[in-house]
């Protein structure tokens, strides 16, 4: 009988050395990271958006049309003001296109342009395709966690790996434990604050909690902005391939 | 007893060894004219450098929105442009001046995009304030009239494999932050050997660009090309003065070319410190010439020294005399050298000085060919005066050793 009860225990321990308790910290900052991403973006989804620039002295507004899928590939396009309806943007992995119906062509942005400004407003190119980039080319850590209305928020460390082609040194994200982002902060090689994105008016949409409002602006400067306001969300499971090509980008809208 | 009499003395002293004051003299003036020479080349070489700087891209002055030149946003412009000319017209000092609009944007060829500044440029009036047209390569510079035509950096052109010709897409955003998109024929080809404008614009008219960016008749900067560097300053207060009586004195603001290029500023400064290390050892060692020349009269003429002080010399009138005869010196020798400096710069100034080699390192600051000295009045001061101040103080310690000389001591030495 003793016999076969430090058998069992031998047994226990054997089994705790091999398996150990899969809770490292790291691991469950990158899965935050991924489930919130795959959240926001869906397996896939068609959204239309009203692009809003605040400037001190003008304004502008944009309604875009926008189909995602997975983690990469989205195609939007410009339907107001009527002077740039038609104007459509195709990302596919890491590379994007433009199309402009006044001249019908389409232009092939070249990498060193994805961190620029997309169509003069606060968000980058990368940043409008919701890049996949925080999830590939960083390392997350949790570093705090707190609360927001009633839920556990997690504020995530994303530093990049080294040699990874990154903009930027260092991003923060607060993640609500229902996954919803409720900002995103960017920092340069300094870890000085450069833009921020919050998000406002948490609201159902389609079949989940979402936030109808993403608003971004640069780091010093509160009278300037730029703000996308879901007008409509769908998630599905999934979009037909030639939703995603060159040929789609360039069909004429209406 | 006078003054005169211990100039007199002291020229008369200096001649008494005609072989060691020449040669001393000759070290002087051969500094001197060296000074006034390397200074005046360097100052001319630096108007050549800023002159060539401004012609390819900044001009000397530009009116400008305020905030402008730090942020290039599109919206902010020069709206009423008529004004602007009225008060340009009525300055003296401006010899020419052109509108410009610029905007960053995608530049595509079949295959391939770069990002690009896409200047828009008065055909007429450009050719008055930059040497585009002379830098042209292959193709011709656009004309009054043209529309769709796009003159092309050299190295843009190669990075985008076109040629004359061949078109290109152009995607922007205008002043209202639309789409600005068109399709250009390439008609030009230019190449100004400062590598990042060759690789990094393109240039349409500026009727042209006005309507695809949606400018509404306004456009970003003034670019003044004055008469001579020299008149930047004033005409800069002129076009200030003028501004701040209009209606947009808030709203626009005058850049001089320092301010709109400070990096070719610090090259200046960073050349500018280098040339003075070799000034200033050469300096030292006239210096140490002078020096050694007063040493050795001392040594030599202890004895008639001690003569002067035993028959009632005072200390003073004797580091007096030895000052003087320093000075005579020095004066003489400057002189020269100013005046041999001045020959030689000037027949340079006038036929310029062939760079032979080293212009294709000159060539990134946009110079080329020839580069004429400048005598003024600081080139021919400046270097002199050093000498004549570091000889100073060079005579100053022999002068003053010769007064603790014993006079009994002094006349029984060698």
């Amino acid at each position: 009988m003793k016999n076969m009860m430090i058998k069992i225990l031998i047994l226990i321990a054997t089994w705790a050395i091999i398996c150990p308790a899969p809770s490292s910290r790291a691991l469950d900052a990158d899965q935050l990271v991924e489930k919130s991403f795959d959240y926001v973006r869906g397996k896939a989804s068609v959204s239309t958006v009203k692009m809003t620039i605040q400037r001190p002295t003008w304004e502008r507004e944009m309604i875009i049309m926008a189909w995602t899928r997975g983690q990469t590939d989205s195609l939007f396009y410009i339907d107001s003001p009527p002077k740039d309806h038609g104007n459509g943007t195709l990302k596919k992995g890491r590379e994007m296109w433009m199309y402009n119906p006044k001249v019908n062509r389409v232009i092939k942005v070249p990498p060193s342009m994805m961190s620029q400004s997309w169509m003069g407003s606060d968000f980058s190119n990368n940043d409008l395709s919701k890049s996949d980039a925080l999830l590939t080319d960083y390392t997350h850590s949790i570093e705090e966690i707190g609360t927001h209305e009633g839920l556990k928020v997690y504020v995530i460390k994303s530093m990049p790996k080294p040699d990874a082609p990154v903009v930027w040194g260092m991003q923060k994200l607060k993640v609500r434990e229902d996954l919803i982002w409720l900002s995103q902060e960017f920092f340069d090689e300094d870890l000085k604050l450069v833009k921020y994105m919050t998000t406002l008016k948490i609201q159902r949409m389609d079949d989940r909690l979402f936030p109808k409002i993403w608003r971004m602006q640069k780091a010093d400067e509160t009278d300037r902005y730029t703000q996308l306001e879901y007008m409509a969300l769908a998630f599905h499971t999934d979009l037909p391939e030639n939703v995603f090509t060159l040929a789609n980008l360039r069909k004429p809208r209406r | 007893m006078g003054l005169s009499m211990d100039v007199k003395m002291a020229w008369r002293n200096i001649w008494r060894n005609p072989r060691r004051t020449l040669l001393t003299i000759c070290a002087i003036t051969f500094s001197g004219m060296l000074l006034v020479f390397m200074l005046s080349f360097q100052f001319g070489s630096y108007e050549t450098m800023i002159n060539a700087s401004v012609t390819i891209q900044t001009g000397h002055l530009q009116v400008q929105a305020r905030g402008y030149h730090d942020k290039k946003q599109m919206q902010l412009v020069i709206g009423d442009t008529g004004k602007i000319v009225e008060i340009l017209q009525q300055i003296p000092q401006i010899k020419a001046y052109s509108f410009r609009a610029l905007g960053f944007s995608l530049v595509s060829s079949m295959d391939r995009t770069y990002g690009a500044l896409v200047t828009g440029i008065d055909p007429v009036n450009e050719t008055g304030v930059s040497r585009l047209k002379q830098l042209m390569r292959r193709g011709s510079f656009l004309t009054p009239g043209d529309l769709d035509r796009a003159l092309v950096g050299s190295l843009l052109a190669k990075n985008l494999q076109v040629d004359i010709g061949d078109e290109l897409t152009v995607l922007g955003q205008g002043r209202d932050g639309s789409i600005a998109a068109t399709v250009v024929q390439v008609k030009g080809i230019y190449s100004s050997g400062i590598d990042e404008f060759d690789r990094a614009s393109i240039h349409i008219p500026l009727e042209y660009f006005k309507e695809v960016y949606d400018m509404r008749g306004a456009a970003h900067a003034a670019v003044i090309i004055v008469n001579a560097l020299g008149e930047v300053p004033d005409a800069k207060t002129k076009i200030s003065s003028a501004l701040s009586d209009t209606d947009f004195h808030d709203s626009l603001t005058v850049l001089d070319w320092e301010e709109l290029m400070p990096g070719l500023r610090q090259g200046i400064e960073l050349d500018l410190v280098s040339g003075m290390i070799f000034y200033v050892l050469l300096i030292i060692v006239v210096a140490f010439s002078i020096l050694n020349t007063f040493l050795m009269a001392i040594l030599e003429r202890t004895r008639e020294f001690g003569v002067m002080i035993a028959i009632g010399t005072t200390p003073g009138r004797l580091t007096k005399l030895l000052l003087f005869e320093s000075m005579a010196m020095t004066l003489v020798g400057i002189f020269a050298g100013i005046l041999a400096g001045c020959l030689v710069t000037y027949y340079f100034q006038v036929n310029g000085i062939d760079l032979g080699g080293s212009s294709e390192l000159l060539g990134q600051y946009g110079i080329s060919g020839r580069i004429h000295p400048k005598l003024s009045i600081w080139s021919i001061s400046i270097g002199p005066l050093a000498v004549l101040l570091i000889t100073f103080f060079a005579a100053l310690y022999p002068a003053l050793r010769v007064r603790r000389l014993k006079p009994v001591e002094a006349m029984v030495a060698v």
